[in-house]
């Protein structure tokens, strides 16, 4: 179990999300003025930039929320986790094709219902789902693809988003958590903006207890988080 | 018409600047790193680059260093067109400039479309 922080309140955190806003806004601000010179606007582009902020914008500020609650505020509930994947997939699609990013949703294995604060979880998985599907590109990889899964480990249930290429390692996780305030590109290896989407996932997992962790599935590289099964039996 | 080559890391933005920089006339390459940058030289020397300094994995300076270690691309003219605020390079300035032939440095936040073409035409006027 993670040790209960406040990472969400921290400097470091507010200034990564100030810097990783600047793209969305950046992204609004040229297509309109483009449109402005005599070429076509594209309004899609333009909405789904918009709403990239106000994603990141709502995540952080559930962050802070779930940090100060009092801990039995966040008594995990038990939810099914195929239910907030798919959620979390709805959620994504939009900006995945307009990343170029097949995104996939995987959720074949039957799995019971996990103890989980719903609305943090899939905050977080949003959040770190976002962050990844803008990262991706940036890797000169073709033919990307990003795996909403979960599957069975020793330690518990493991919700998470794959890649065909490369994610962080927990060393590359921890060594970006230090230089959240020191530098630019805190993770460097993965990302060319200060990876607020992940540090956010991060903090919204901390307030809860949980952990996001690099993870395996099949072939495929990821982050994820590892959720206890509930006892309550599954009503189908 | 001018080749100019686009090193941008985030697709969205990199597609609106390639398609305005096209409709001022220039034909334009993408990429998003500084391997694939490397890559799209070799394949034709562009007349100018357009770089952002915050790629992954490689930095921009790193891809100028590396740029410029060849000899036919050592008077490609660069802007850098970046993240990274000018105040963070003042310790750098001369060893961009001088050292690695940077023509231009604009702060991407600051830098509207207008100045992107217009600093385009003028480094394309003088090399094409």
């Amino acid at each position: 179990m993670a040790q209960k922080t406040t990472p969400v309140l921290s400097q470091q955190l507010l200034l990564s999300v100030a810097e990783e806003l600047k793209l969305p806004l950046l992204q609004i601000a040229r297509e309109a003025e483009r449109g402005e010179l005599g070429g076509q606007t594209d309004v899609q582009s333009i909405r789904v930039a918009a709403d990239s902020a106000l994603r990141l914008l709502d995540n952080y500020a559930l962050g802070v929320r779930l940090a100060l609650e009092p801990a039995a505020e966040l008594m995990p509930e038990s939810v099914s986790v195929s239910s907030i994947l798919y959620d979390t997939g709805q959620q994504l699609d939009a900006l995945a094709k307009s990343y170029g990013v097949a995104l996939e949703l995987n959720i074949g294995g039957r799995f019971g219902p996990v103890l989980a604060h719903r609305q943090g979880l899939q905050a977080a998985l949003v959040s770190l789902g976002a962050a990844l599907i803008e990262a991706l590109p940036a890797q000169d990889s073709p033919q990307l693809k990003l795996q909403l899964a979960t599957h069975r480990s020793r330690y518990g249930i493991v919700a998470g988003l794959y890649a065909n290429t490369k994610l962080l390692s927990n060393e590359a996780l921890r060594r970006g958590r230090a230089l959240q305030h020191r530098s630019r590109q805190p993770l460097l290896d993965l990302t060319h903006t200060s990876g607020a989407g992940i540090f956010v996932a991060d903090a919204i997992l901390q307030a809860m207890r949980l952990n996001l962790r690099a993870s395996r599935h099949h072939r495929l590289y990821g982050l994820g988080t590892v959720l206890q099964p509930s006892k309550q039996i599954q009503l189908v | 018409m001018a080749q100019i080559l686009l090193i941008e890391p985030d697709r969205r933005l990199a597609e609106t600047y390639a398609q305005a920089l096209q409709t001022d006339g220039h034909r334009v390459r993408s990429a998003a790193g500084a391997q694939a940058a490397i890559s799209a030289a070799d394949a034709a020397t562009p007349d100018l680059i357009i770089l952002e300094l915050q790629l992954v994995e490689h930095s921009g300076i790193e891809f100028l260093y590396e740029l410029r270690s060849y000899t036919d691309w050592q008077h490609i003219p660069v802007i850098v067109h970046t993240q990274v605020p000018p105040g963070e390079f003042d310790g750098s300035r001369g060893l961009l400039e001088d050292e690695l032939g940077v023509r231009s440095y604009l702060y991407k936040p600051r830098t509207s479309l207008r100045r992107l073409l217009a600093e385009t035409r003028q480094l394309t006027a003088v090399t094409t």
